[in-house]
């Protein structure tokens, strides 16, 4: 026959007293598996809040900076700046082969050594006639050598003037295609900055969506 | 000691030949073309009193300080005619064709000067 609870407690206390312990420690157990499953709706909206919070400086900074620097790409005077750069640059080489700079002379002074050399080893009396005519032949292969340089030297003086003059009388024109390729680049730091923007939107749409009123 | 007094010497050497080499102020260009083009012109020019050399194959690229420069030919009894004055502008070049069959020599600008200062000037 079944006996009562109430019985078998009222008979042995320390029966009851385990059932007692293990009713209280199920329900802590319970507690803490609600408690490791999902946040409370406080502590998600905290972090939710602390993120944005976090991101707004750092899209205020963007916003700043893509300001800055279309400013500084929409600049018809920086587009100029970059011709007078390359202009420059150009010029400098230019410079360097021009017919009175230092290349092209140290080229002239060596090919009037050499052709002084032939004049002098053609009147020369110390050698015997086949050694002087080695000599000769050296100095002239030397000769057909420099010329040759020489040669190369004029066809990168022609370049340069020729790219020099292209920058000169198409400033406009290139000034122009300067100016496009910075739109380009605004265009590039602007659509960047939308997505920062769009991402910060939907940060703060999540973070409104999380406010739930109690009951709602 | 005595090396390194040596190596000190021959740096200050070095810097100042690089100094010197090195052009002062803005530079531009001056090309002159001679027409007919020959090996080398017979015609003596000077850019100011600065006797330029012969040049070769009709053409001729020489570096100049800003400024506006007198270009000028052997003229009679030794002294210099002037042809035309050239404007040389930082980092541009100025061009100019001379016909040398032309007694004297005739310039002819690529661009020439439309205010007043330079209207008979060749310009960049």
């Amino acid at each position: 026959m079944m006996k009562s609870l109430p019985v078998v407690f009222a008979r042995s206390p320390i029966a009851a007293a385990l059932v007692a312990a293990l009713l209280v420690l199920s329900g802590s157990f319970a507690r803490a598996e609600d408690s490791g499953s999902a946040a409370s709706p406080v502590e998600e909206f905290s972090k939710q809040l602390e993120d944005f919070q976090k991101s707004v400086p750092d899209l205020n900074k963007t916003i700043q900076d893509s300001a800055g620097t279309i400013d500084s790409i929409t600049d018809v005077e920086k587009a100029r700046a970059e011709i007078d750069k390359l202009r420059e640059s150009v010029s400098t080489l230019l410079g360097a082969v021009s017919d009175n700079g230092p290349v092209s002379q140290l080229g002239a002074k060596a090919l009037d050594h050499i052709h002084d050399k032939l004049r002098t080893l053609s009147q020369e009396t110390r050698f015997k006639p086949e050694e002087r005519q080695y000599l000769i032949g050296q100095w002239r292969k030397l000769q057909v050598e420099t010329e040759s340089a020489t040669k190369e030297l004029d066809d990168a003086r022609a370049q340069f003037v020729g790219l020099l003059q292209i920058l000169q009388e198409n400033e406009d024109f290139i000034g122009e295609l300067l100016e496009i390729r910075q739109a380009e680049k605004a265009i590039e730091v602007i659509r960047s900055l939308t997505r920062d923007i769009r991402d910060a939107s939907t940060q703060l749409n999540k973070l409104i969506g999380g406010i739930k009123p109690p009951g709602a | 000691m005595h090396r390194a007094l040596g190596l000190l010497a021959s740096a200050i050497i070095v810097g100042a030949a690089i100094a010197a080499c090195r052009p002062m102020g803005d530079v531009g260009y001056v090309e002159i073309k001679t027409v007919p083009a020959a090996p080398l012109t017979q015609t003596t020019l000077y850019l100011d009193s600065t006797k330029l050399a012969p040049i070769k194959k009709g053409s001729a690229i020489l570096r100049q300080r800003v400024g506006t420069r007198k270009l000028q030919a052997d003229g009679f009894a030794g002294t210099l005619a002037p042809l035309c004055d050239i404007v040389v502008k930082k980092n541009r070049i100025t061009t100019v064709t001379i016909s040398v069959l032309e007694r004297p020599p005739r310039c002819q600008c690529r661009y020439s000067g439309t205010d007043a200062a330079t209207e008979h000037a060749c310009v960049s």
